[in-house]
Order: structure tokens, then sequence, then C-alpha cells
């Protein structure tokens, strides 16, 4: 017994040490923006889909055989199942008018099979497609591919997030954008003051890193009266998200809002809400068809949608501009909105006042 | 004799660490003394603990069960299916058990008949019942899950403990008993401690071994029905990693990767531990960063303790020897 209350002496002494460091520690660690060491399109000179078909004009026809192929994160997730499905749309939408073109869209095993990703983009350059759309699952994991691509004379534009510096063109959402939208959303309900907290995902992605400084730079700049109470990392992990939520919501009893990265993590915030049957708000990202739901029932609060249906014809447009020989801008930013119950019935195409393209004589 | 003291020690210490992060949290931060976030702290860590309770299972045969969060994912979106087709809650749970328990058996025949390292074979299996996960409902989430289904977990006793700690409890106590007071549990501590013995002293070493996995798979089953409650949603894609969580509770707990030793009680308050941890951390505003090295930490300091007791073992056995 003796030398267990010693053994027990060590451990709650090392426990406390790093209980205190860790303490200590907490203001210095995360947080900080990348933009210095890498490309960052949200900063970068863009012009809007709607600015590129005004100043390029009609989409130019093209006669050869035109394949793409797109390479996703992962379809486990259902953003890139839709985004899949943009693709395969605008390709249908312009073989309809005349071209010879199509798309293939794939991913590999889950969001941590990096060099999986990486072999089907070789792959692709083997097999001599026409143009890559990509959406790689970190910054850095398709580099090789996509400097051989390159090589080979192959377009390659980058799309959505996991941004490749490397590539000469990007196709996506301004990612901080989401962040300050919701920003905005939450200061005009909570009357401009307030305690809001943050549920952040994987740290390695550009669009958790992105949107979370939105928000931020957000509240610092137009509601100084606004507190973010708390910010802890979920992993997109829905069951994680709820957990900590949970503590949040005995921890201030006066939290007004919750800002979740993406929706998976909001909707899971949303049951410890649920349960504590207190009135915070809660919102997320992405637009995923269960968010939607949860806001007809009037449970979450708003998600930014970004349309991936449309953000995949938008890529497979670009793509033909490219080929076609029309000079694209670096970055080119896709559309989306906020969704709360006041519009979640309205259809997307009319949020976004979509139109198909035109396409040269 | 001795190896039952060394568990109590173990025991013990598990249990004045816990309370000296409890005492050190609520002075930081006093709402984490508050009754609801004590109850949150042993609800947040059902579900850890049902895997790790299952895992246990494993690890004391000197093996390991990495598809439990893959398990615990099939299950999910099983019984979730179920549900929302408007079958009955109880029998859908029983499916899910059975489903569970099947699952575990399934690696328990690779690990036995074939002759496969648990490790590998689980590591395959991890792989091959998340891809089963992911086809039964194309990837998609089971939504829209049945109150009645949820209300079985969720509902309080004695005012305002959930359901689901007494689950956890429950599978504790069942394990426990089997353990120490059946031949299976005795088998499966025999077979950790030493496998060719126990072939030669006649014991049917296949059989314990694919029921061992079975229970873990059951561990799982629970927890992801669990959380099926919980969310009221269920996707393939979760319990990626909790395989690795689990692990640590048991590891915590005192159970040795090298097998034959191990306790529900141990690994049961390693899951408390971990989320009396996770907890205070979240409550007190940690960065997430850290809060991995402080698991980690923990999980290498329970396995140093490990260290120490047998070294005190070996000097007390010289001891007594030389008297």
């Amino acid at each position: 017994m003796k030398k267990s209350n010693k053994k027990l002496l060590v451990t709650s002494a090392l426990a406390m040490s790093l209980l205190i460091t860790g303490c200590s520690s907490s203001s210095t660690g995360g947080g900080e923006s990348s933009s210095d060491k890498s490309f960052n399109p949200d900063n970068a000179d863009g012009k809007t889909y709607e600015e590129v078909r005004d100043s390029l004009g009609a989409v130019p026809m093209v006669s050869d055989e035109i394949r793409l192929g797109g390479v996703a994160k992962a379809f486990e997730n259902e953003y890139w199942r839709t985004l899949k499905e943009g693709m395969e749309t605008g390709a249908e939408k312009f073989s309809n008018k005349g071209y010879n073109l199509t798309v293939d869209m794939k991913s590999p095993q889950g969001e941590s099979d990096e060099e999986g990703q990486l072999s089907i983009v070789k792959d692709m350059i083997n097999k001599k497609y026409t143009a890559l759309l990509l959406s790689p699952i970190s910054d850095s994991n398709l580099v090789p591919g996509v400097e051989s691509a390159l090589e080979a004379d192959i377009p390659v534009i980058n799309v959505n997030d996991g941004i490749i510096k490397e590539a000469p063109n990007f196709v996506g959402p301004k990612a901080d954008q989401n962040g300050e939208l919701l920003a905005e959303w939450i200061s005009e309900k909570i009357d401009g003051k307030g305690k809001v907290a943050i549920i952040v995902g994987m740290p390695k992605a550009f669009a958790a890193r992105q949107r979370t400084l939105g928000f931020e730079n957000w509240m610092k700049e137009n509601a100084p009266d606004i507190e973010i109470a708390e910010k802890q990392n979920a992993d997109w992990d829905r069951s994680k998200a709820k957990d900590i939520a949970a503590t949040w919501i005995k921890k201030h009893s006066d939290l007004d809002a919750i800002f979740a990265n993406n929706d998976t993590m909001a909707l899971g915030a949303q049951e410890a809400v649920n349960e504590s049957g207190r009135d915070i708000l809660v919102v997320g990202v992405d637009g995923i068809g269960e968010a939607y739901d949860s806001i007809r029932k009037g449970e979450m609060d708003a998600t930014i949608d970004s349309f991936p249906l449309y953000k995949g014809q938008i890529a497979v447009e670009m793509a033909i501009r490219q080929l076609g020989g029309q000079k694209l801008p670096r970055v080119i930013w896709t559309p989306q909105a906020l969704i709360d119950s006041t519009n979640v019935e309205t259809s997307a195409e009319e949020i976004i006042k979509w139109t198909d393209p035109e396409i040269a004589k | 004799m001795k190896l039952k003291s060394a568990g109590f020690n173990r025991e013990f210490s598990l249990i004045v660490a816990i309370f000296i992060m409890v005492i050190v949290f609520s002075i930081i931060q006093p709402v984490y003394l508050s009754t609801g976030n004590l109850l949150d702290i042993m609800d947040q860590s059902v579900i850890n603990g049902l895997l790790a309770l299952g895992i246990t299972y494993a690890i004391i045969t000197g093996g390991i069960d990495l598809s439990v969060g893959s398990i615990f994912a099939i299950v999910i979106v099983v019984v979730g299916d179920l549900l929302v087709r408007g079958v009955d809650p109880v029998i859908a749970i029983v499916c899910g058990i059975v489903l569970g328990f099947l699952l575990g058996l399934f690696n328990g025949l690779l690990i036995s008949k074939l002759k496969l390292q648990p490790f590998i074979a689980t590591l395959g299996t991890m792989s091959a019942y998340r891809g089963i996960a992911y086809i039964i409902t194309g990837g998609w989430p089971v939504l829209d899950i049945p109150s009645n289904f949820r209300s079985i977990f969720n509902s309080k006793l004695f005012g305002s403990i959930p359901i689901s700690i007494f689950v956890l409890l429950a599978f504790a106590v069942v394990g426990h008993v089997i353990l120490k007071y059946t031949k299976l549990g005795t088998y499966i501590y025999a077979i950790g401690g030493n496998e060719e013995a126990t072939i030669l002293s006649g014991v049917n070493v296949n059989r314990s071994k694919m029921l061992a996995y079975a229970i873990s798979g059951t561990g799982a089953a629970l927890a992801g029905m669990v959380l099926l409650a919980r969310l009221g949603s269920g996707e393939p894609a979760a319990g990626q990693t909790y395989e690795l969580n689990a692990i640590a509770a048991a590891a915590i707990g005192g159970a040795s990767l090298a097998g034959g030793r191990g306790t529900m009680i141990g690994t049961l308050l390693g899951a408390i531990l971990l989320s009396t941890l996770k907890v205070g951390l979240v409550v007190v505003g940690v960065d997430t960063f850290w809060q991995y090295i402080a698991t980690g930490a923990i999980i290498v300091i329970a396995a140093y303790f490990e260290v120490i007791q047998d070294k005190v073992k070996k000097i007390n056995f010289s001891k007594k020897k030389i008297a």
C-alpha cells in the first residue's frame, strides 16, 4: 500500500502539471491563419462565376472529344456525392448541346486515404484525360500528380476544398465568407450582444480554418459586444460535437448561439440543445438535406449552402472554357447563400438566380 | 492472492485519480461539480465504455479487436433502418444485439479456426465491415429515428440518471460475472496467460476465443444503439477511430495487450477517467491540440504504472522465497 500511495502522488502531480501547462498555453495554440505560408483563394484576387461569364462571354464550342476526370475527397460524405452529381449534370447538359463530353468522378477510400487519391490522379494522367478537376484531401497530397499533369499539358482545376497552390485555377466558394455570413446573421438575431461558441472541424481542413477565421474576424470587427466564449474541435464528428455542446450548455447559463463548422456537427449540437430545453441558436455550414429538414422542423436555425450541384456544373463549364482557349482568372468563386426558416422552401435556382451558360454558335 | 491485490491497487488508484481530477477541475471551474455535469461525464463515458468493455475481452485473450468501430456502424445503420421501416423497437434492439454478436463471432472464427493474428484479422474486418455499413445505406445517413426507440435509451431513472448509464453498468456487471465466476471467464484468462498450456489442459480454446470476440461485438452493438438513440440519426461513417479510445480505456484500466490481464471494473474506470478528463478539458476551455497531449500522457502514465506494479510484485515474490 505504501508503494501505491507514492505512485498515486506521482500520477496526480503529473496530471496536475499537465493540466496547468495545458491551461496556460490554451490561448497560444491554434487559431492562426496559414495564409502567409500557402496560397489562400479567399484572399486572392478572384472573380465570381458570374463576373467570369460576363467578361469571357459564351462558352466556346470544342469539337474534340473531352474526357474530364474528377477526383473528390470521399463519397461517404453526402457533399461529395452531390458535387459528383453536379459534374455529371453539367456534362450531360453540355453533351446535349453538341459537345463530345464525358466526366468520370472518383474518390479514394475515405478522407484519410491520401495516397490512394494520388494514385487515382496518376491513373487519370496515364489514361490521358483531357482535363482534371481535383478536390484534394490535404493541401499537399496531390501536388506530385498536379505537377505531372501540367507537364503532360493536361489542364488542372482545383475544385472546392483542399487547396493546391500548384494548380493554375481554383473554382470554389469563399470559405471565410460563410463564417462571415453566419456571424452577421447571429449578431442580428441576438441584437449584437451575447455569448457564442464555435465547434471546429478537423484542423487540417482549409475550410475549417477559414470558416472559423471568417466568423471570428467578423465578430471582432462588427460586434464588439459578442463574446466568443468557447472554441473546441470535434473532428467533424456528430457525437463529439453533441458532447462538447452539452458541456458548454451546463457551463454557460447565458449561451446564445453555437456555430459549427459543418452541418453534421451542428446537428449533434442541436441534439444537446434539444435536451437542455434552452433556446440557443445553432448554425452550420454545407446545406445537407438533414440540415434543411432540421430547419423546417424549427430546430437548427441556419446553414450555408454552397450548392455543390451547381458548383459541379460551374467546374465543368470552366474546364471547357479553358480547353476552348479562354484565359480563366486564378480564382473563381462559386455561389453560396444562407438558408434559414425564411428561404428553406425556396429552390436553389431561385436563391442563386441560376441560369445555364450561353454557348457560342 | 497476489493477482487480486494488484487488481485492487489498480482500481483503487484509478478511483483516486478520478477524484483528484474532479477536484482540480472543480477548483478551476466550479460548474464542473454540478450534478448535471457529473451525470454528463458518466453519460459521455457510455459509448466508449461499452466499446472498451467489449474490447477488454479480446485483449484478455491476448488479442485485439480493431473492428469494434465498424461493427458499431453496421448496427447503427441496420437497427436505424429497421426502426424507420416501423419494426418494433424491442425487436430492433434484439436484432442489433444478435447482429453485433454474430459479427464478433465471425472475427473469432477468423482468429481461432483460421489461426489469423487478431490484429490482422480485425484490421481486415474493420475495413470490410465499414464497407458493409456504407453499402447498406449507399453512404446516406439513416434519419428520423422514431421517438419510442429513442426514449428507451434516453429516458431518465431516479429523476435524472439517463438509462444509457445503466446499460453500461449492466454490461459491465454481466461481463464481470462471466469473467470471474464462469468457466468461460477462467478459460479466457488462461488463454491470455498461456495459450499452449491451456490447449494442453484440454480446454476448447477456439470456442472460448470465438465467444470473447462475440462479446466484444455485442458491446459495440449496444454502443451503436445508444448513439442512435442519442442523435436520432445514424451515419455509416460513425465510430471511426473509436476503437483507439476503447483500447486506451482498457489499457488505462489495467488490461495488458500481452494478454491474461484486465478487468471489467478497471476498464469501466478507465473509460470514466477518460471522459472525466475530456469533459474537464472542455469545461476549462483547454485548446483541443493540448487535449490530445493530455490524453496521450494519461495513457503513458497508466502504462508506466503497470511496469512499476510488475516490479513490486517481483520484489515481493523474491522476498517470500528468501523467507
